[in-house]
């Protein structure tokens, strides 16, 4: 029954992915009043993607060829356990949030191997901001976790789940809401939107993801891209059930879930507009500007965890 | 039982098998041997050390399992007790490592021809003199196999005695190690003497009937001399000097097994002593590790030499065993047993972990850059089409050392992050600072690191050659090969297996805590889970991990490969914008962490500079030159103002030496009077 249920929220992760970041440009249009393109057109680039053929380049090595599967291996594996409906996951012995941070490390080191092998200028570019912007996003994320943890006693993503679902209104201390500001810059930094990186743009100068798969061609890129929009999925669905677990189902009955997956896909929504609207009205930051962001995540995350030994005395 | 005496006659031919093996190419045979040419000698003697590596690792094997063999003791001729070398629990685990990669190191050797047997009986007798520093249990035998280890290393760091380059890294590495040797020695026999005795249990008899303040300041000068072994800033200058310049098989010895001689001594002085760790000693050794394991990992991305980056990650892995080290002794001492029990098996995990992964970094790309010619990273390039195999070992070992699960390096880190955040929550006074601040900047030193290997094996390994001796590299020998992939295979073994390979460091670990915490505790589901004892506050398992990303993957695969709409993969050139692709396109090692240069410019003082040689139009210079340097802050700082200062002593006694015979005289008869007055 458990793994039925784990398997069913990853599969509901994998379905929905490329759904939710269709949602967000569909509303972005809408703001920057064009009409765009419909909802699921993330879906009808895949299937083309699919049907395509894959080119690689001559310098490319064994690696090009097995990071596509690695990738969205390792995305998927994160999916199984993160709690979507359900605050429990026959998985969830295998990974914790401090896993779930080391895997997503692990996609983006493959990724930047990846774009250093055709031997190109792009890929080298993007791969050496990626991995300097990481470097700066990940103490945040690790004082973000380490707020979490100590707030639920644990890092089992399930139990933060419960523990703040728990407490009527322990989501209002400063420590929590403070641990939620960093956490969503973080988010908004490794799922590579403005004003971090422009995932609607082409332009050489500014791009950082793009930059990693433009040699990629076919179902390899498909594969990535596929990766990408399940891990961006990932990481919104760990802010909203970690931090505002509302609805989150705590024992598997049919009504529970029901409610679950309406709350989900509600959260899951006005993350959505959030960002669309962010992305409206922010610009892209110059690419040296995005330390003082980051370094405000870790201003964020640094103060929630001191408000959260202070107020506990 | 069965296995009595079997375990002693192991651990003696282990150590007999490698001192023969040592000596037999060196000494001088009587002329009836002659027959036996320099290289069929070395040729039997590889073998031979081989045989006795694997079995001082199973010896050390059999420690952890508690099988402790009988010691082997001879009598030097000197006053006191018969020398001694044995194992016990602590001293297991650093057996097993060194064992492995002494074995590997001597297998994966393929000298060149011009080579004499110096090269292999150095890298012999220098493993020996480490396994001798591991296995004494004699205050002098420790001393003498330690200056051994040194002098051989040294020796082994200048072999190419033409570069400037080495016989500098060996001067600066014998000055600093014999600095930290005379701090230990004087403990030790400072400790002798009040004993009246050799054997360890006598000595640590003898720190317990000192007094509170001299037993404190006796520890923690020991361990300032264990720090300099184990690389610690600002002391860790001779590291990043020393290890490349060895060849790579002694390089992988260096930095996978001496440098953890610095952290057994820390455990077996430091710790492991009555009334030890002093107060303090904890929260000094987190903050210096910290500020060491952020400094290696800054410095590994800045730079450009294969080699010394690899040294400076070793840096930053020394700096993390330190921090494991001293929150284990802060919780230790704030009363939180089991919570120390947690960061020690961290530290101790990560040392054999760290010790297989480094060990395989530098043989594999010691040997890659040995084929390309250069260990310059802007001289490198594409080599993982030219040698696959080696790819396959160096791209685990540098995932293992980025700390990604699920390979060697990420159980230990997982570990330590428990062990802060659970001791952050337990509150208690100085883990309220530095739990935080380990945190996060455990973190950002990984990540750092990460980054630092991606440029290396990205630069190295992929995209196009940056040189022509870098496109004709030869893959090396087919054995050789192999020998690393097995090196590969037993690092992944240590990382999937991570919840046993902890459980089986259970004795050890009470051996330096005591009582009141169980190693075997923390693996769960018979070995498949890794998860902190109290009611389980959280769990990993990574081999489950391993396990569902292979099951994802042959998912894709197999859905990919039924779909069937364009199997097949073409080849075609990169695009570079319509222009034919050149190798200098593509991004430099420089250019590469040239966000991280800037960001970090403050702390690191980076320096570049442009200027132009020939003016062509306004806007388009004919030629450029561009330098950039990132200066040695440590020696700058630390070590040029000591420097100074000991010239400025010279300088000023040379005063004494006035040249006149009158005055020396005098000299004579003030020291005479005075030593008069004295004895009276």
């Amino acid at each position: 029954m458990s793994l039925a249920l784990a398997l069913l929220q990853a599969a509901l992760l994998v379905a929905l992915a490329p759904l939710f970041s269709g949602t967000i440009a569909a509303i972005k249009a809408r703001l920057q009043m064009r009409r765009g393109a419909p909802v699921w057109q993330r879906y009808a680039d895949l299937a083309r993607l699919f049907r395509k053929e894959s080119i690689l380049s001559t310098d490319a090595s064994w690696l090009a060829r097995a990071t596509p599967y690695v990738v969205l291996g390792a995305s998927l594996t994160v999916a199984t356990w993160v709690p979507v409906l359900f605050a429990s996951s026959a998985t969830s012995f295998a990974g914790d949030l401090v896993m779930t941070v080391a895997l997503l490390a692990l996609v983006r080191v493959l990724h930047a191997l990846a774009a250093l092998e055709a031997g190109t200028t792009f890929g080298g570019m993007a791969a050496s901001r990626h991995m300097a912007l990481a470097a700066l996003a990940e103490p945040a994320l690790m004082l973000s976790v380490f707020t979490l943890a100590i707030a639920a006693g644990s890092t089992d993503l399930a139990r933060i789940s419960r523990a703040v679902a728990a407490a009527p209104h322990g989501w209002l201390s400063p420590s929590h809401l403070l641990a939620l500001s960093a956490m969503w810059l973080v988010v908004i930094s490794e799922s590579g939107r403005v004003p971090v990186d422009n995932p609607a743009t082409h332009l050489e100068l500014t791009m950082i993801h793009e930059g990693m798969v433009l040699d990629y061609s076919g179902r390899h890129l498909a594969l990535l891209e596929w990766a990408a929009t399940v891990r961006q999925m990932v990481l919104f669905t760990l802010v909203v059930n970690l931090f505002l677990p509302w609805g989150i189902a705590l024992e598997p009955s049919g009504a529970a879930l029901g409610t679950a997956l309406l709350a989900w896909i509600g959260k899951l929504l006005a993350c959505a507009i959030v960002v669309a609207l962010g992305e409206s009205l922010t610009a892209k930051l110059r690419l040296f500007r995005v330390p003082e962001f980051l370094g405000m995540a870790f201003l964020l995350s640094l103060l929630a965890l001191t408000s959260n030994s202070l107020l506990r005395g | 039982m069965p296995l009595a005496g079997l375990d002693g006659a192991l651990f003696a031919a282990a150590i007999w098998g490698l001192a023969a093996a040592a000596l037999f190419p060196a000494i001088p045979l009587p002329s009836r041997f002659a027959f036996l040419s320099a290289a069929s000698r070395a040729a039997i003697a590889r073998p031979v050390a081989i045989a006795g590596a694997l079995a001082l690792a199973a010896v050390g094997a059999l420690g952890l399992a508690g099988v402790v063999p009988a010691p082997l003791r001879w009598w030097p001729g000197l006053p006191g007790d018969p020398f001694m070398l044995g194992v016990d629990a602590l001293a297991a685990p650093f057996l097993l490592l060194l064992g492995l990669l002494t074995a590997i190191s001597l297998a994966a050797r393929h000298p060149g021809p011009e080579e004499g047997p110096a090269g292999l009986v150095l890298h012999i007798g220098f493993a020996v003199a480490l396994a001798a520093v591991f296995a004494a249990q004699h205050a002098l035998l420790l001393l003498v196999a330690w200056e051994g280890m040194t002098l051989l290393s040294a020796a082994l760091v200048a072999r190419d005695t033409r570069s400037a380059r080495a016989r500098r890294a060996a001067y600066v590495y014998l000055v600093i190690s014999h600095i930290g040797a005379a701090a230990i020695g004087f403990g030790l026999m400072r400790l002798a003497a009040l004993a009246g005795s050799f054997g360890f249990p006598d000595l640590a008899a003898a720190l317990g009937r000192l007094p509170a303040g001299e037993s404190a300041a006796l520890v923690s000068l020991m361990s300032a001399g264990f720090a300099v072994k184990l690389g610690l800033a600002p002391l860790h200058v001779w590291l990043p000097l020393a290890h490349p310049e060895a060849p790579a098989p002694v390089s992988a010895l260096l930095s996978g097994a001496m440098v953890k001689a610095g952290l057994y001594g820390l455990l077996r002085f430091g710790w492991q002593m009555p009334g030890s760790p002093p107060a303090g000693w904890g929260v000094t050794l987190a903050v210096i590790g910290l500020f060491t394991a952020l400094v290696g990992a800054l410095y590994a991305v800045v730079e450009s030499d294969a080699k010394r980056l690899l040294a400076f990650s070793t840096v930053k892995n020394a700096g993390l065993l330190a921090l494991a080290l001293g929150i284990a002794a802060t919780l230790l001492r704030a009363g939180y047993v089991p919570l120390a029990g947690v960061a020690l098996a961290a530290c101790l995990y990560h040392a054999v972990g760290h010790g297989l992964a480094k060990g395989l970094a530098f043989l594999a790309v010691g040997e890659a850059v040995h084929a390309a010619g250069s260990r310059d990273l802007e001289k490198l390039g594409g080599l993982a089409r030219r040698m696959p195999r080696l790819s396959v070992a160096a791209l685990i070992a540098s995932l293992s050392l980025s700390g990604l699960p699920p390979l060697a390096c990420f159980a230990g880190e997982w570990l330590l992050f428990q062990a802060l955040i659970l001791g952050l929550a337990a509150g208690g006074g100085s883990m309220r600072l530095l739990a935080p601040f380990s945190g996060a900047g455990l973190a950002l030193a990984t990540a750092l690191s990460a980054a630092a290997l991606v440029k290396l094996y990205g630069i190295a390994f992929l995209g196009r050659p940056r040189s022509a001796a870098a496109a004709n590299a030869k893959p090396p020998p087919r054995a050789m090969e192999v020998w690393l992939l097995v090196l590969a295979g037993l690092g992944l073994a240590w990382g999937l297996a991570a919840p046993l390979a902890i459980a089986a460091l259970a004795l050890p670990i009470s051996a330096v805590l005591g009582p009141g915490f169980d190693a075997a505790s923390l693996s769960g589901f018979g070995g498949l889970t890794l998860s902190i004892p109290p009611e389980a506050f959280a769990s990993i398992s990574p081999l489950a991990v391993a396990t569902l990303i292979a099951l994802f993957v042959g998912l894709v695969f197999a859905w990919v490969a039924l779909r069937g709409l364009h199997p097949g993969v073409r080849r075609a050139p990169s695009w570079a914008c319509g222009v034919s692709l050149d190798a200098r396109m593509q991004y430099s090692a420089l250019g590469f962490t040239k966000p991280l240069r800037l960001i970090f410019r403050p702390l690191i003082r980076a320096e570049s500079e442009i200027s132009i040689l020939e003016e062509g139009s306004p806007y388009f210079a004919q030629k450029y030159r561009y330098r950039s340097a990132v200066p040695p802050l440590a020696e700058s700082l630390v070590f040029s103002p000591m420097v100074q200062a000991v010239f400025w002593i010279s300088t000023q006694a040379r005063r004494l030496q006035a040249g006149s015979l009158h005055v020396y005289l005098a000299y004579l008869l003030v020291t005479l009077v005075a030593l008069l007055m004295l004895a009276r």
